[in-house]
Order: structure tokens, then sequence, then C-alpha cells
């Protein structure tokens, strides 16, 4: 028989004190209000650009000898490009396009050259009756309009067919289709397909949560390993291993300094949320129009429980790891070399996540979703910008929480042994041996 | 009801830091662990602790293992001083405490009655980092006397205090033993233990090689110690050389000479008359518990340079295993 050590309330006291210690300290204020400071400004950049978007026009000219295509052309791309946005009030919306003719193709050129104009877009007829439609940028082509110029050059053809049609040929007035794209592999809410609009504004979010996610696990697992090696080094430690068992200050101590994070975390995040959900009516008010399209606007609820769940895996999948690394050193000033490998791991993860933001990643990011400790970064990525089965998430997060539960024993042989070790240089060797001994 | 160190043997990698260490600590008695440095002692406590565990033999308190009884059972004053350097005095005292489960508002008045016992009430609001270090001793001190344990592991509690701090803790052992409190503390400072305990062990390289009650060691040990005054000179530092003069120190207006088993104090006066000293004083006192250590160990306590040659149970010397953990580690910890 040995003693029982049950895990509250002695947990619960370490956690309310490593609680304390972090969201009193000035560092910890300073920190949270510069980052919230930032926050809302992601959350309110998509409005100020467009805002600044708003006040510029984008001219386009139209070259063609032949007189009735060009301006067929003009009016074709200008009901395109022009298109108002759903729910946009037409009083006060501005368009974003100037479309207008130009004779001289080579002044035309000089203009996009010198910047004055923004493009070109040239037509001529063929020997063989169909058209060739150039268009010509300075410097690459933005997808968006690549697109309309593609759309525009599509539309300017079947005119110019229909106009060749037999006279007495009755045809309605040309109606602009509208123009959406639908990816079969793309992600779904509540199983139907999310919108192209949202694709984009889930790329974006992606980027920012995964960013996020790197950034917060590293710090405050960093802080973990400060707090373990700052007791060790202090020699608070001798006392706290008498009043305590190891598993009781390890779990208390992530416990704690996990939801200082999350404090900050929910300081940082509840503002910028409450910005992004009301996006819509403060556009509205600022642009005077509905902010359909911004690239916020595929936040749901079920994307911020599913950062929140996979960042509080995440973090103690690695403040466990870093425990044991900071009851491993005899300075706190070691960790920097220490906590490398860690850094390492989490930009592999990192760049899963990414690689998935980009192309919805192949079989690659797939298997990474479903691998600790990659798989909270992986999995959130898809659960943004892919369509993932539920069976996918709830295997990802089975494999997740047993790593979680493996390495916190590890951790905590590691930290009974670690933290009564001084003097010498710590090794991968030494820190394997100290947890398989315990 | 006692504390019973039962053949326990603790090994780091090859070196053996105790071996078959045996002993009896009677209830509500001040008990001197003596040894030098690196002989067994902070390892002895850590195993009482559950800190470490045992590769065999026990301890017991009151018959139960001390792997069994709550934490609350003990207090430790670890040899390496430490305290959360920005934490409020009262407020670590309150933690520690609570983590042995006393309710905080218990803690808080036993705290304030003990910083004012100590002569520090002022400190209570301030940071452990402000004190100075015999201040931070004190609180320590407290906060393992805090929560009121049946036994108290004090590992050097002594080093470093002034003699008005020492007279204080002094006092607070002698009102704890009253109240029936066990202690034990591990010290190389023999004046200390002799002026408080009421028994002893000797431990040298993990192995017990004396113990009992002072009377008994005094009364059994073959070391002798002759107070010598010689005019002119306090201390002469010729008379360390002489033939059977173990150790000597200063006394007032003396030295105190220890001299070893089977020598005769007359022959030790005859040899300092012979050289032509002329003595003021000479007295055959009772053996010092320093006298009795350096007949039974071989060494004094404070004798650094003998450890170096790597003591079989120094806890500090370095022994790689293989395993790539120093084995000045404390390894197997529960």
């Amino acid at each position: 028989m040995t003693r029982r050590d049950p895990l509250l309330p002695n947990a619960g006291i370490v956690a309310r004190r490593e609680y304390r210690d972090r969201v009193r300290s000035p560092l910890f204020v300073a920190s949270t209000f510069i980052l919230m400071a930032l926050a809302l400004g992601v959350a309110l950049a998509p409005i100020a650009i467009r805002y600044l978007d708003r006040q510029t026009v984008d001219t386009i000219v139209v070259i063609s000898s032949d007189e009735d295509l060009a301006l067929r052309t003009i009016a074709v791309a200008d009901s395109i490009m022009n298109q108002p946005p759903p729910g946009a009030d037409p009083s006060t919306w501005a368009r974003p396009y100037a479309i207008e003719r130009g004779t001289d193709g080579s002044a035309a050129q000089a203009a996009l050259a010198s910047g004055r104009i923004d493009g070109v877009i040239s037509l001529e007829r063929n020997p063989d009756g169909g058209l060739a439609v150039e268009y010509l940028t300075y410097g690459p082509a933005d997808t968006v309009r690549l697109t309309n110029a593609g759309f525009t050059s599509m539309s300017v053809g079947i005119l110019d067919w229909t106009s060749s049609l037999p006279p007495g040929s009755q045809l309605g007035q040309f109606q602009t289709p509208e123009f959406t794209t639908r990816s079969l592999s793309g992600p779904t809410e509540g199983g139907q397909a999310v919108d192209a609009v949202q694709v984009a504004s889930r790329s974006f979010l992606g980027t920012v949560f995964i960013i996020l996610m790197f950034i917060t696990i590293l710090i405050y697992g960093m802080w973990v390993a400060t707090g373990v090696a700052t007791e060790k080094s202090s020699r608070v430690m001798e006392l706290m291993i008498s009043a305590a068992s190891p598993r009781q200050l390890l779990l208390g101590k992530v416990a704690g300094i996990g939801g200082a994070g999350l404090t900050q975390y929910a300081a940082i995040a509840i503002p910028a949320v409450l910005v992004l959900a009301f996006q819509e009516p403060i556009a509205g008010a600022i642009l005077g129009s509905a902010g359909a399209g911004l690239p916020t606007g595929g936040l749901t609820v079920g994307l911020l429980v599913a950062y929140g769940a996979f960042f509080l895996m995440g973090f103690a999948l690695f403040a466990f790891v870093y425990a044991a690394v900071g009851s491993f050193v005899s300075r706190p000033d070691d960790l920097q070399t220490l906590s490398l490998p860690l850094s390492l791991i989490a930009m592999a993860g990192y760049f899963s996540a990414l690689l998935v933001l980009l192309d919805g990643g192949g079989w690659l990011a797939r298997l990474a979703s479903f691998v600790p400790p990659l798989s909270p970064f992986a999995m959130l990525a898809r659960l943004m910008v892919s369509n993932v089965q539920p069976w996918e998430v709830v295997l990802s997060v089975a494999i997740l929480l047993a790593s979680i539960v493996l390495v916190a024993l590890f951790a905590i042989r590691v930290y009974a042994t670690g933290v009564l070790l001084y003097g010498q240089r710590p090794g991968l060797r030494a820190f394997i041996a100290a947890g398989r001994k315990g | 009801m006692t504390l019973t160190i039962d053949h326990v043997t603790k090994r780091f990698g090859t070196t053996v830091a105790l071996d078959e260490l045996t002993f009896d600590v009677p209830r509500g008695r001040i008990f001197g662990f003596l040894g030098a440095n690196g002989a067994g002692k902070t390892t002895t406590m850590r195993v009482c602790l559950g800190i470490l565990r045992a590769d065999a033999g026990e301890v017991r308190w009151d018959g139960t293992l001390t792997t069994e009884l709550p934490r609350h059972t003990w207090g430790y004053l670890p040899e390496e001083r430490g305290l959360y350097p920005r934490m409020a005095v009262l407020d670590q005292l309150v933690y520690f405490a609570s983590l042995y489960g006393q309710p905080p508002e218990t803690a808080r008045r036993e705290a304030r009655h003990w910083l004012a016992r100590f002569r520090i009430p002022e400190y209570a609001d301030r940071r452990a980092e402000e004190l100075s270090k015999g201040n931070q001793q004190k609180v320590q001190f407290i906060a393992a006397i805090l929560h009121g344990p049946d036994v108290l592991l004090m590992d050097e509690p002594f080093t470093g205090l002034d003699p008005v701090n020492l007279a204080l803790l002094r006092e607070a052992f002698v009102e704890l033993r009253d109240q029936g409190r066990t202690i034990l503390f591990s010290t190389h400072q023999m004046e200390a233990a002799e002026a408080l305990c009421e028994s002893v062990a000797i431990v040298d390289r993990g192995r017990l090689v004396a113990g009992g009650t002072l009377a008994e060691l005094k009364r059994t040990s073959g070391a002798r110690t002759v107070r010598l005054g010689v005019q002119g000179e306090t201390m002469p530092a010729w008379l360390g050389a002489l033939p059977g003069v173990l150790a000597m120190r200063p006394g007032a207006g003396f030295a105190e000479v220890e001299i070893a088993a089977g020598v005769e104090p007359r022959d030790v006066l005859a040899l300092v008359v012979a050289r032509g000293a002329s003595v003021t004083r000479f007295e055959v006192a009772e053996p010092s518990l320093e006298a009795i250590f350096i007949e039974r160990v071989g060494r004094p306590a404070d004798d650094v340079a003998t450890l170096a040659t790597g003591a079989a149970g120094d806890d500090d010397a370095a022994d790689d295993d293989g395993t790539g953990l120093d084995r000045r580690v404390i390894e197997g910890a529960a």
C-alpha cells in the first residue's frame, strides 16, 4: 500500500497560485492589452481595406478597331465587373471599375506602364470571324480581375455570335448571369457546402487561427517550463515536493498556467469575435453597404469551438513536455536551448496546417491531422477549408487525448526525477532515462 | 511511538548512499542526526518523506510505513533554502499550509503568531526577496511547522543564522518538543547538537557508526577532552601537532584539546611541559560530541577534504551509471 495522494485539492491549490501569479503580473496585463489591440486591428482590417479600396477606382481601357465591338464590350464588362454585392444599397454603392473606350493601343500600353490605368482589354476579329481577346496588365493580375476579364470575354463572344443570327430572330435583352464557383471537396456546414466567398474567408481565418495557435502554444508552453525551472532554481521545489506529489504539482501547474493562457485568449478573442460577429452592420455603417464578401464572413460558432478545443488539447500536449523540460534544467536560462526542438515540432504542425490552407492538402496533410503533435494544427486547418467526415474528427481527437495521457504520465516521471536533479548538463539520453525510471 | 529507520539501503548507480542504516527516534525528542557532508543525511530524510524510494529496508512511524502516512504527518525544512521570491511572506505560508490540508484562516492566524514569535511580524506582507537570508530561513522554518506535523525533519536548520536567530530557533525547537513533536535534525555543527539533543545518530558513508543518548555515548566513549592554558598563547599551533591530539578549539583563555582513546591526559601534559611551555590551566573534561564524532568517524564533521576522495555515501558524488543520469540526482522519486 502506498500513500494516497488524490489529485484534489492540492492540484487545484497549485493551479490557483499559478493562475494568480500569472494574471497579476504587469507583463501579463501589458501583453494582453497589446495583443487585444492587435486582434481588434486584424478583425477590423477587412473593413478598413474595403473602405480604403472604395476610395479608388480601377480604370480598364477597351481597345478595338471595331467600334461596335468595343462599345458592346464596355457595356458587358461594366455589367460584370461593376456588379454590386448582394444586399448592397444601390444609392450609396460606388462602382469599383471605370471601363473606358481607347483608340490607340500604344497609348493605352504607355498609360498602363505609367500606372494611369489598371488594365487593357484588347479585342480583334480573326480572319475566320472569331474574336481574339487579350487582357493586358502591367504586373501579375489578381484572380478576381482575371476571372472577370475571362467572363467578359466569353460574354462578348456570345453576344457577337447572337448578333450574327439570321435577321428576324427574336432575342430577349442580354441578362448578365450570376456567377459563383463551388468546390466538391470544399468545407461543409451542417452537411451543406459552404459557398466560395466563405471558403475564401475561412482560408483567411484559418491562417489567423493557425498563427494564433502556434504562437500561444509556444508562449504558454514556455510559461510552464519557466515556472518549473524557476521553482527549481529558487529551491522552493524542495519544499513543494514534500508537500505535494509530482502528479499534483505538474497537473496543477499546467492547469493554472493553461487557465491564465485561456484568460488571455478570451480577453483577446472576445472583443475580436464581437467585431467579427457584427462585421456586417459595422461594414454597412462605414461602407454604406453590407459587408458581404468580407474575408471573415465564414466565421461560425462551430469553428470557434473547434479552435478552442484543439488549442486546449494542443496546449496540454506541449505543456506537459515543456514542464518535463523545465524540470531538467538548473537555470531558466538553459531553457532556450532545450526548448528549441519543441519549437521545431510545433513549426512542423504549423507548416502542415499551412499546406492544408493553401490547397486543401494531399494525403500527407490528411495524415498529419491524425498524428499528434501535428494534429491540433492540421485538423483545425482541415475543418476550416475542406470537407472533413465526422469519424475523422472523432478519431483525431481520440488519438490526441490518448497521447496527452501518455505524455502526461511520462512527463510526471521525468518531472519527479528532474526537479531534484542539479548540476548536470541535460541531454536527451538522460531525459528519456528519467522518464523510463521515474 | 517511534520513528524507525530499519535497515534502509539506497543506491545511486554504483554509489551506496545508505547502507543498511538502522536507528530509532523516540517520540517527543529532539534527535541529532550527525554526519559530514555527503554522509547520507539528506537522502535519509528524503526516504522518510517518500520523495525517494529505498532500495531495501523500511521507515515506519508508530509501526506504519511512512509511505502510507499522509503528507501532513511531516514537516520538512530542506537544506537548500527557497521561497517564491515575489510572493508575499504570509501568502506563501498560507499556500504551503493549504497543501498540507490546513484551512487558510487557521494557517493565516498561525503564521502571524509564528512571525511575531520570530520577531518579523512586519514582514508578513513583504515579498520574500525583500527579506535577509536569515529572515527567509525563519520563514521557511515556519512553513515547515505551520500545519502542526507530528514529525519534523530539519536538514541543517542552524546553518547561516546569527546568534540571536540561533537562540530563537533553539527555543522554538524546545517548545515544539514540549508540545509532543518529534524533531530529527541533521547538522555537522556539534555544539548545536550537544546543546539541544537528548539522543543522536552518527552516520558516515551511509552507515550508522554510533547512536543513543548523549549520556550513553559520553560514558562509553574512549575520547577525552583536556582544557589546557599556556602562558602567552591561547591556541598554540604546535599543540595540534602533539602525538595523541585529535583536534582543538579555543576556549575562554584556554585551548580545548580532544585526545585519542588510549592516550592519557597526563601524557599530553608531560609533552607540553617538556616543550618548555608554562602551563596555567590543566583540566580533564567530559568528552565533547565533536570528540566522540572524531573518535567514531575518524575525521571532523566539517572535514571537506576527506570527502573529495569519493565517499560511498556521498550525496554529492557524481557517478554516471551509464544511463546518462548524473547520480547526484535523486532518482526514483515517488
